[in-house]
């Protein structure tokens, strides 16, 4: 082989060499392209939340898992951000030299999100704290349960059980979702709440004899009383004085936006015989589009607009919290903003709320005028353009109609008609101020607070068997088989008592609702079908 | 006749041949330039400290929590200190000052010294006004000043950017495995403060 | 220039002359044939090896807990990290396949005859440093193979007589595999070995100028032409062509076959299958065949034997008929290792 052919040989080869590592620098690029996605962010544990991630990763090491996949960990707020306390504030106590409180509370959260929190402290939500007044309440605490502690019925083999707490089912049902009153445990045996710690608008306890009664360990650690924690209730009773819980739907320690998008979340709630949104949104066709559609749906992404991150299925947020195209992307931590009709009374409510976010019920149409500062148009404007995002104009206010139509029927053929029943027998003293120990109540509290809000809530989210099947229909079975036979029979036995005048006042305001047509159906001859169908 | 054939043939290759000896040598290095030229620059973009170092946006108060004239303390994620001072009334980030703790002279941590109103640099005696700016020692000499770390404003939240990286080891327990049940005097990172290690 | 070169021979008594001569020798024409060529390309082989090294030295870390995070480092992060990791992945593998078909040559040549005994020797030596030099470098990497690998090898090498224990513990630095072990892995592999190898180099390439080259001639030649040429530029050309050859060759490698991570190195799982890298295979097959004792004593003879084969050979043509026997016994084993790899290659345990 020549000199010359083995320069060129070695040129050929140089230039090859030069071509493999082009090659390989393309492969580098790609490498760097998939990387970028791959490498999890940089989570630097803030300084003031060093000792603790230390030494809860060795004892809760899940509390820290969560915590670093948060969106917190990645800007930099840790533990310490979150459950520093004054030490005035009623449950702060030194953890190893940091004044901590254990519950963090919407107070806490406001402090970097002021106008969620306050969006939040005004809505529904918040206030579902106020069971504990209710009907309901009654229900679970004296019915279920016993407001005083009892003596046990007999022995339990195994276990020492001295007396019994009639107040568990309320304590770990209702108010696990409504949210109990956080409370401390008290020397003098009781428990303290914020009705006892009266804090001031700062948070923090005025009464300082009741302060001095908090129960605390050797290192000054107040104690929880069981009853009232752990409690994440949309509504809980904080002891500075703040409504609800920011945890109930964002979970910590991840806080984790996507979990809240997901109607599984709401749906912790938002489920059973008296109002079963999740399982009616999973017959409606939304949930239907969901169910197959969700990996789709963008539900980790920062900004979640309907129309532009997604549009694949509206979930419980969308509709009720969530920004879309049409309202610039807005948020709101109150989800009445939205809502038309409130379902939740025994007769529906148009939402007309005055300054204090509350239900206005006077009936003057002046002074009603007065009060009213967001209508219930409003409120049905700002629902319709998360609709319209997918639907037309037609289609939306078409649905309206269908649905305001059932509700009038609802509230005008039974919601009414069952309030006024029941009112007049209260008030001719022909069945006692007690709740639930008359048939008739339980009859009563089916009528309006199940079956009849199913059905209601299932004509409002498009689930047509619980509008029928599982609502109306058995409003109407329930109406007309057992409450109607249950107000004559207390009417008749009133009458045979001799309670003249009661029982035929009673009686009259029974005669004039069945009278009306749509409940006389059965003594009319039959009425020929609508032509048309 | 036939000689001078040859020898003037011969002469053309010759020529001929020469040109060809220096195209191919010229080739030559050419390949060899290319390819291990390329494969010295990879080795270079290899050395070269592969991307920025990691820096984030941390949290460091709510704009409320910090009144005109105050200041906080911030611990980098590498253990540098910052003092952040809120110098105006308004919210925008231009509001707020952050001052890296290092010295720009050789790298000292000042500190502040209340009593005279300004920052003191042990090492060679640098001094600093509240803005950080070098009023004494050789900082002053050269005309430097306190670094800044950049900072904004989000939502009412205070940021402040910094390098993310943290360099393992120290800390407040390093244990492996928990020793003896939590609690307090139980604790597993107390244990570990008091034990030798191996 | 000559003003330098003066100044420059006042400090350096060595004239230009001299350099040229040198350096210059006269390459015999048979090395013109490419299989001579084999044994510049493990020189070659070992320089890319010191290049790529010293660039993963600059991001590895010697230390049982961070090792392996630095490894993943270069592989996943670093620029071009995965490239160089590859490069140097493959050329230990074809530097140890270089170095074997060398050896295999010079065997088959018989140039490892008088007076060139001490050159196989030395040659041997190499051979035995670079198989060192590529099993310490695995060990590095600290993925499950790497550890496991580093502890069978450690108690293969307790098994030998007398010196075993204290060869394995002067090797892992302890009794068992501890933190103090990957560091002697490291300095053995990128101080003491590399430097090991160039001596044994420089010695082994100072011995075949010393010795010059015998001028073979084939059957095939002409006769009368003239019987060598120039290294500079002739062989030097030759040298480029093949250096070129490999860096195509081991880029091509590096991205079609890249250097992967395995799992991280955890002592108290034995992963379901362990294997040293390709080249201990044989070894492997062998001490599965035999007891430990049986084995390595059985190993240490065959070495001993390739060794000191010189006055074996010398010996069989001195007193038997036999002379190619060299060439049949190293055919036969040449395909005994060949065979026994092959076997561990194909089987799980």
């Amino acid at each position: 082989m020549s000199l010359e052919t083995k320069r060129i040989i070695i040129a050929i080869l140089g230039s090859t060499f030069l071509i493999s590592l082009l090659f390989v620098q393309s492969r580098e690029v790609t490498r760097q392209r998939e990387e970028a996605g791959l490498i999890p962010p940089h989570i630097a544990v803030p300084a003031t939340s060093k000792a603790c991630v230390d030494c809860h990763r060795q004892n809760n090491a899940g509390i820290i898992d969560h915590w670093k996949g948060s969106k917190h960990a990645r800007k930099g707020v840790g533990c310490a951000d979150c459950h520093q306390a004054d030490s005035r504030d009623a449950d702060a106590f030194n953890h190893y030299g940091v004044v901590i409180a254990a519950v963090v509370t919407p107070r806490d959260c406001g402090r970097c999100h002021p106008q969620i929190a306050a969006e939040f402290g005004r809505s529904h939500h918040a206030a579902a704290g106020n069971i504990l007044a209710s009907l309901d309440n009654f229900l679970a605490e004296t019915v279920e349960g016993s407001r005083v502690p009892f003596n046990p019925h007999s022995e339990t083999p195994g276990r020492a059980i001295a007396v019994v707490n009639g107040m568990a089912s309320a304590q770990i049902g209702c108010q696990q979702c409504h949210g109990s009153r956080v409370g401390l445990v008290s020397s003098t045996g009781g428990i303290l709440t914020v009705a006892d710690l009266q804090p001031d608008a700062d948070g923090r306890p005025t009464n300082l004899d009741a302060v001095g009664k908090i129960v605390r360990d050797q290192n000054g650690r107040p104690k929880l009383a069981p009853s009232t924690w752990p409690n994440t209730g949309m509504g809980r009773i904080n002891l500075d004085g703040s409504l609800g819980s920011c945890s109930a739907c964002h979970s910590r320690h991840d806080f984790s936006a996507r979990r809240a998008r997901q109607p599984e979340n709401c749906g912790k709630c938002h489920l059973g015989p008296d109002h079963p949104q999740k399982e009616i949104y999973e017959e409606s066709k939304h949930g239907v589009a969901y169910r197959d559609l969700r990996e789709e749906m963008n539900l980790d992404a920062d900004s979640w607009v309907l129309g532009k991150d997604y549009s694949q299925a509206p979930t419980c947020a969308t509709c009720h919290m969530s920004g879309n195209v049409r309202n610039g992307g807005r948020i709101t931590h109150d989800p009445g903003e939205r809502i038309s009709w409130t379902n939740r009374p025994p007769v529906s409510l148009a939402m007309d709320t005055d300054i204090n976010h509350k239900v206005v019920t006077e009936k003057d149409p002046a002074k009603r005028r007065e009060l009213v500062v967001d209508t219930w148009e409003a409120k049905r404007a700002r629902m319709k353009e998360a609709c319209s995002t997918c639907h037309t104009a037609d289609y939306v206010n078409n649905f309206y109609q269908q649905y305001d139509d059932f509700v009038v029927l609802y509230n005008e053929k039974f919601g009414k008609p069952g309030t006024a029943i029941m009112e007049a027998l209260l008030a001719q003293g022909l069945i006692t101020k007690t709740q639930f120990d008359e048939e008739i109540e339980w009859q009563w509290y089916y009528v309006w607070h199940h079956q009849g809000r199913r059905a209601r809530h299932g004509a409002s989210m498009m689930a047509p068997d619980y509008a029928h099947w599982h609502g109306m229909f058995e409003v109407a079975e329930e109406f007309y088989q057992r409450f109607i036979p249950s107000a004559l029979e207390i009417v008749a036995h009133a009458e045979k008592e001799g309670r003249t005048e009661a029982a035929a006042a009673a009686r009259k305001v029974i005669d004039d609702i069945l009278a009306r047509p749509e409940h006389a159906w059965d003594k009319l001859a039959p009425t020929p079908p609508a032509a048309g169908g | 006749m036939e000689h001078n054939e040859t020898a003037e043939a011969s002469g053309a290759e010759m020529r001929r041949r020469g040109f060809l000896a220096r195209l191919s040598s010229v080739a030559m290095v050419t390949g060899l330039v290319a390819g291990y030229g390329a494969f010295a620059a990879i080795i270079a973009r290899y050395l070269y400290p592969a991307r920025p170092q990691a820096k984030g946006w941390l949290y460091v108060t709510d704009v409320a929590g910090l009144k005109p004239g105050d200041s906080v303390v911030f611990r980098t994620p590498q253990g540098a200190t910052a003092a952040i001072a809120r110098q105006g009334a308004g919210v925008e980030a231009s509001d707020f000052i952050a001052l890296s703790s290092t010295c720009p002279h050789l790298g000292c941590q000042v500190h502040w010294e209340q009593q005279n109103d300004r920052f003191f640099c042990p090492c060679h005696n640098g001094t600093f006004d509240p803005s950080g700016k070098a009023t004494g020692g050789p900082p002053f000499e050269a005309g430097q000043s306190l670094p800044r770390y950049p900072l904004k404003v989000e939502g009412g939240l205070l940021y402040i950017e910094v390098p993310l990286e943290q360099l393992a080891g120290g800390g407040a327990c390093t244990l492996e495995k928990p020793g003896g049940p939590p609690g307090p005097g139980h604790d597993p990172c107390l244990y570990a403060r008091g034990r030798a290690r191996v | 220039m000559t003003r330098l070169g003066d100044w420059l021979y006042e400090r350096l008594p060595i004239s230009a002359e001299q350099l040229r001569e040198l350096t210059n020798e006269p390459v015999p024409n048979h090395l013109k044939r490419w299989w001579f060529a084999l044994g510049g390309t493990p020189a070659y082989l070992f320089a890319i090896q010191i290049v790529t090294g010293i660039l993963l030295a600059v991001y590895y870390q010697p230390s049982p807990a961070t090792a392996y995070e630095s490894v993943r480092y270069i592989t996943q992060e670093a620029a071009f990290g995965w490239y160089v990791r590859s490069v140097h992945k493959w050329g230990a593998t074809m530097m140890i396949a270089a170095v074997v078909l060398h050896q295999m040559r010079v065997f088959f040549t018989g140039a490892y005859r008088k007076p060139r005994e001490v050159n196989w020797f030395v040659g041997m030596t190499l051979l035995l440093t670079t198989l060192v030099t590529g099993f310490t470098g695995y060990s590095l990497v600290y993925e499950q193979l790497s550890f496991w690998g580093a502890t069978v090898a450690a108690n293969i090498s307790d098994g030998v007589p007398v010196v075993g224990g204290f060869a394995k513990e002067m090797l892992l630095g302890g009794e068992t595999y501890n933190p103090r072990t990957l560091s002697r892995f490291f300095v053995l592999h990128a101080a003491v070995l590399p430097a090991t190898i160039v001596g044994l180099i420089a010695l082994h390439i100072a011995i075949v100028r010393v010795q010059g080259v015998t001028e073979l001639h084939f059957r095939d030649e002409e006769r009368g032409k003239p019987d060598h040429f120039k290294f500079f530029p002739e062989h030097l050309y030759t040298e480029l062509i093949i250096g070129l050859t490999l860096m195509v060759l081991l880029s091509a490698l590096a991205t079609i076959l890249p250097a992967a991570l395995g799992p991280k190195a955890d002592p108290l799982t034995t992963p379901e299958i362990i294997k040293p890298e390709w080249y201990f295979y044989v070894a492997f097959r062998w001490l599965k065949l035999f007891s430990a004792t049986t084995a390595i004593l059985s190993m240490g003879f065959v070495v001993f034997v390739m060794f000191t084969w010189p006055f074996v050979d010398a010996w069989i043509r001195r007193n038997t008929r036999y002379q190619d026997a060299s060439v049949w016994i190293g055919i036969a084993g040449a395909l005994s290792i060949i065979a026994l790899t092959v076997w561990e290659a194909a089987v799980a345990h």
